[in-house]
């Protein structure tokens, strides 16, 4: 049971890291940055949107999927660490730094996600809670 | 936030807070509703409400608002900045739906506050 789970997070993780490596290349691709028609037309005219599409589809399904068997504390915390694989691509795919700020505020945020996902595991059995925000 | 941060990149970053967490609350509203019965019934008492066409609303403008928001800045950045819609969530959670702020929840909020500010004020 614990290699599916762990299989479950790390396919959360791809998912959502597809989607946001999915959503800067189809941003990047459709600048400027415009309220318009133009704009929309540039941001569906090229394939990577339907990637993001994909990586959200895809994460929302092994996210309930999870949430059926995973204990929820763990599973709010594995949703949100893609964080750590997003940066790290970004620094490979798109030639991005690691500055100290995002370091810290990384080691930070992380910490801090830890904590709420401690949180969720004590307050009480997964049974009674709904799931949790996913954002 | 500093001048490494455009107008827009903050006003967008903004806007994502807003729609994420009023999308989050309407589909809590949508789901939590006491008198929706089962199944398909369930569906339908939703369907028939706004509580879940708000939340799909937000949600799609919200898509929007994010790809927007990327492309202005190294992902990197983005996906850290992103990460106070958690707070914000539990926050609103806390307050329209009295949901219990433990010493352990205000630590994890308040760590992920700060990793957001230093991300947000150093770049």
């Amino acid at each position: 049971m614990r290699r599916f789970y762990l299989f479950g997070f790390l396919l959360l993780m791809a998912f959502d890291t597809l989607a946001q490596i999915s959503f800067k290349v189809a941003g990047s691709q459709a600048l400027p940055v415009q309220a318009s028609v133009a704009w929309l037309l540039r941001v569906f005219g090229q394939p990577w949107i339907y990637g993001a599409v994909v990586g959200y589809v895809g994460a929302f399904f092994t996210w309930m999927a999870l949430l059926k068997h995973a204990p929820i504390g763990p599973a709010f915390a594995a949703s949100h660490l893609e964080v750590v694989s997003v940066m790290l691509l970004s620094i490979w795919l798109f030639d991005e730094h690691l500055t100290v700020a995002r370091v810290l505020g990384a080691i930070a945020i992380i910490a801090g996600i830890v904590c709420l996902g401690l949180a969720e595991s004590r307050e009480q059995p997964p049974d009674d809670e709904p799931a949790p925000a996913r954002v | 936030m500093t001048g490494s941060l455009s107008t827009l990149v903050v006003g967008l970053w903004l806007l994502n807070i807003v729609l994420d967490t009023t999308g989050q609350l309407a589909f809590k509203a949508a789901a939590g509703d006491s008198d929706a019965g089962d199944g398909l019934a369930r569906w339908k008492h939703m369907a028939a409400r706004p509580w879940l066409w708000l939340g799909i609303g937000c949600y799609a403008v919200e898509f929007l608002v994010w790809i927007a928001f990327l492309s202005l800045i190294p992902l990197s950045e983005g996906v850290l900045l992103g990460s106070i819609n958690i707070v914000a969530i539990m926050l609103a959670g806390r307050l329209l739906f009295g949901e219990k702020l433990t010493r352990l929840r205000v630590i994890g909020i308040a760590l992920v506050t700060l990793g957001v500010a230093i991300v947000g004020l150093g770049g």
